[in-house]
């Protein structure tokens, strides 16, 4: 389905039944709340907070608080799974499995929810304050709890930090602002629709800067990984260096326990530092070869040109150490890490399989540098779970 | 200036001393408000005034004013009306002016914010209470409280700023009323957001202003991605430049060329800056060009000139690989770039002609290595004789009438930074390396044909 025809029919499909409920039964008839809940969560469905780090989650997980304290059981079924099957046509996704997927992924968390909602609510009359406040937030909580268990079954990779969760935090607290705006609390206030109307601004206020957020962040990473191939273009470094360099750094980085600024610091400065190699001069005109660490000052100065990469600029150490030198712990972990990965890739030639045992082994013994022992694990740690493409490291 | 000077002091005086009035009236008359709420809200309100979210670019929008809205509903029922003007005099404690000790101008956004949170108070005081149980009602009085809550804190403020900068008055007038309209739908938001006060307690401030700060802290990342991004972007401006001294400032001044040219032609925002970032990247394939040959005084050799042409599919390699680009990549392929009379095919993007164009009027109207830069007319002479044979005529048409507009002079006489060079340029002939600059059909020997 073409983008605009797929907004056409969301559109009639969402306007359509509140309308026709509203002028044959009225405004105020149950049935009008159900059909406009309805298309809420259908336009949520559509609509996704994409943080960095974290799977997208659906608006629709707000409107489903509202809907728990706008219907009763039976209603909320009839109307979730309708709104849902509708969603799961309407949903860009490539496929029949996905959409089924994701379907069933949405009716298992929001039946926890339900299960959640009714049996706190159970634990006092529905008057009571506190009672419908934890429903509420019980309920939202186990609806992200439950999809992203949903969602990363298959990969075992659940991460439990708290890091990165802050739109899940707005998405529950606006879910029961919504819900609260709807119904009142302790029996008082409540606007009916007004309510998620008017308090899904601050929800769609979030939405709006996550997609801008989502669209920089692709641009900036792939702008940066554009850069990283100009040296190779120019026959300067092996192709895919800087990729592969980044790639394995990256892990080694999470490996090492660095913290989420670090990497993305340690990223940025893989991908490109072999820059500055283009502003320098020919070797045939400079009548001598160029030596690493030139390249490595004349990449480390670039960087330093723009603030934001100024801390990408100090990872790139002008001067191999002599072995003996100073000592390592004047460099980064970061610094090591790219290093080690930076010369890893150009002792096993791209991360070629049969020659990678031999470049660690060779980084262990030092060419004429100590590298950190405990770098060089993460190292071998990252090569034995890192995908591989006809036995060379494969580059995302 | 003397009478400014003085005139300034005394409209602070005026509009902080009409606040303080109101403070010492309502106080001494009202009943006291709730003091655990209004200290809720006045600190909000700090918080919210000391960190504004920018939801577009240009448009800075404080979640201060919606605040004050919902303590004037809040307020409304207890009849204290110094609460909504102590929320008020919050918005005017930026923590900035406190350091640079600007005291004038703390007191000043006191008194004015405190004033217009009054004046909105009043509005909602006038009508009956019971039309605060009602949300169309609710809508309609929140619509004539921002208003009012507008027009007082504008009018102050346009009195000021037209004092301190010696604009006119009017104009201020105009383009504070235009942020202000933008904020409308936040003052109506804080209108539900002090009625849902009344019903339910304290406990919709957290709910309320959770979503707001994760709003606030994605858009603030987003804004350093951006501007990381366009640190990167010119990294590689920067780096291009120390390769080819001559092409200084060329990249910036093709994306202002390529601006003017996409606003004549009605472009989208994003298609704007899609335009921009292409422009400022349409060389970054010169970066494989060794130096030595980008500033080759002489002739190329056949080979040679190859070798640099070859930065074009480079540049296109490179462009494609971002998404965001990708539609634009052609614009670095002088090829893809030339007006083709015939097949202009309908659907075929034409932002590449567009950065042609500025490409070319900017290697003309600047000095290059192999000639001095070129009068303006001549310039516009030339790309209008090429007009729909190399250059697309619309996007020739687009540029000049956007300059001449403008009233901005380039080419000879005119040049932003003019470089000392090592050797002085030559003073006529057109086109060189290809480098951007004007290709005619028969290109190596015209950049043979160059060198005097």
């Amino acid at each position: 389905m073409r983008p605009t025809i797929r907004a056409l029919v969301t559109a009639v499909v969402v306007v359509v039944p509140p309308v026709v409920i509203g002028i044959t039964r009225g405004v105020g008839s149950p049935g009008f709340v159900l059909a406009t809940l309805a298309g809420g969560i259908v336009v949520g469905e559509l609509l996704e907070l994409c943080p960095p780090v974290r799977a997208a989650i659906p608006l629709s997980y707000a409107v489903v608080l509202v809907l728990l304290r706008a219907a009763s059981v039976q209603e909320f079924v009839i109307t979730v799974a309708a709104a849902e099957l509708v969603a799961a046509v309407l949903r860009d996704a490539p496929g029949v499995v996905v959409r089924v997927e994701c379907l069933a992924r949405r009716l298992v968390a929001i039946g926890a929810a339900l299960g959640v909602y009714s049996a706190i609510a159970s634990v006092g009359s529905s008057d009571n304050e506190t009672v419908m406040l934890a429903a509420l937030a019980g309920a939202g909580l186990v609806e992200f709890a439950v999809d992203e268990v949903a969602g990363e079954i298959g990969r075992w990779h659940l991460d439990l930090s708290g890091h990165g969760r802050s739109a899940q935090l707005a998405l529950v607290t606006s879910g029961m602002l919504m819900a609260v705006g709807y119904g009142g609390l302790g029996g008082r206030g409540g606007m009916g629709l007004w309510g998620p109307a008017l308090f899904s601004v601050p929800l769609l206020a979030a939405w709006y800067s996550f997609a801008r957020l989502a669209v920089i962040r692709r641009t900036y990473t792939q702008t940066l990984r554009a850069l990283s191939i100009v040296p190779e273009l120019g026959g300067l470094v092996r192709p895919g260096h800087g990729a592969r360099v980044a790639d394995v750094s990256t892990e080694m980085g999470r490996e090492l326990g660095l913290e989420p600024h670090e990497i993305e610091y340690l990223q940025a400065a893989s991908l490109l530092h072999h820059i500055g190699h283009v502003c320098l001069d020919d070797p045939e005109v400079l009548g001598r070869p160029i030596e690493a660490s030139e390249v490595a000052r004349a990449s480390a100065e670039m960087l330093r040109q723009a603030e934001f990469l100024a801390p990408a600029a100090d990872l790139l150490s002008p001067d191999p150490l002599p072995f003996g030198g100073a000592p390592r712990s004047t460099m980064s972990t970061a610094g090591q890490v790219l290093r080690v990965a930076s010369a890893f890739d150009e002792l096993s030639e791209g991360g070629d399989e049969r020659l990678a045992r031999g470049a660690v082994e060779a980084l262990y013994s030092g060419p004429g540098y100590v590298y950190d022992p405990r770098v060089l694990a993460a190292l071998e740690r990252v090569l034995e779970r890192v995908p591989r493409v006809d036995g060379r490291v494969a580059v995302t | 200036m003397i009478r400014r000077l003085n005139l300034l002091s005394l409209t602070v005086g005026i509009v902080t001393g009409a606040a303080m009035a109101a403070v010492g009236v309502t106080a001494a008359r009202g009943p006291a408000p709730d003091w655990v709420f209004l200290a809720v809200l006045g600190g909000l309100t700090v918080l919210a005034s000391n960190r504004s979210v920018a939801f577009r670019d240009d448009a800075v929008f404080s979640a201060d004013s919606m605040l004050v809205m919902a303590s004037v509903v809040a307020f409304r029922p207890s009849g204290a009306l110094l609460g909504p003007v102590l929320v008020g005099m919050c918005a005017g404690l930026d923590i900035a002016q406190f350091r640079e000790r600007a005291w004038q101008k703390v007191l000043f956004n006191c008194g004015q914010y405190g004033l217009g949170a009054l004046a909105a108070a009043l509005v909602f005081w006038v009508a009956p209470a019971s039309a605060l149980s009602s949300a169309p009602w609710l809508i309609l009085m929140a619509l004539a409280g921002a208003v009012a809550f507008s027009v007082t804190t504008i009018v102050m403020l346009a009195v000021v700023l037209s004092l301190t900068t010696g604009e006119r008055f009017r104009s201020v007038l105009g383009t504070l009323w235009r942020m202000h309209i933008e904020g409308l739908p936040f003052a109506l938001l804080g209108v539900f957001l002090g009625r849902l006060y009344l019903d339910v307690g304290l406990v919709v401030v957290p709910l309320f202003v959770t979503p707001i700060l994760v709003a606030r802290e994605a858009f603030a990342s987003y804004l350093a991605l951006k501007r990381s991004h366009g640190d990167t972007v010119r990294i590689l401006i920067g780096a291009l430049e120390a390769k080819d001294p001559y092409t200084a400032g060329h990249a910036e001044r093709v994306a202002m060329f390529t601006h003017y040219i996409g606003l004549e032609l009605g472009l989208s925002a994003k298609g704007l800056e899609r335009l921009r970032l292409a422009a400022l990247m349409h060389d970054v394939g010169k970066l494989v060009v060794p130096n030595h040959l980008l500033n080759k005084p002489g002739r190329l050799t056949e080979e040679e000139f190859a070798r640099v042409q070859m930065h074009e599919e480079v540049s296109v390699e490179i462009l494609s690989r971002i998404d965001f680009l990708a539609p634009v990549a052609p614009s670095a392929l002088s090829e893809h770039t030339r007006f083709k009379p015939v097949a202009d095919a309908k659907g075929q993007p034409i932002e590449p002609h567009i950065v042609a164009v500025a490409d070319a009027f900017d290697a003309m109207t600047s000095t290059r290595s192999y000639r001095k830069a070129l009068p303006q007319a001549t310039a516009f002479l030339e790309l209008r004789e090429n007009a729909g044979k190399q250059f697309h005529p619309r996007v020739v048409d687009a540029l000049i009438v956007a300059i001449e507009r403008r009233d901005e002079r380039y080419g000879e006489g005119h040049e932003a930074d003019i470089h000392d060079f090592g050797v002085e340029p030559p003073d006529a002939g057109l086109g060189s390396a290809g480098l951007g600059d004007l290709l005619h059909d028969e290109v190596p020997d015209s950049s043979e044909a160059t060198q005097s």
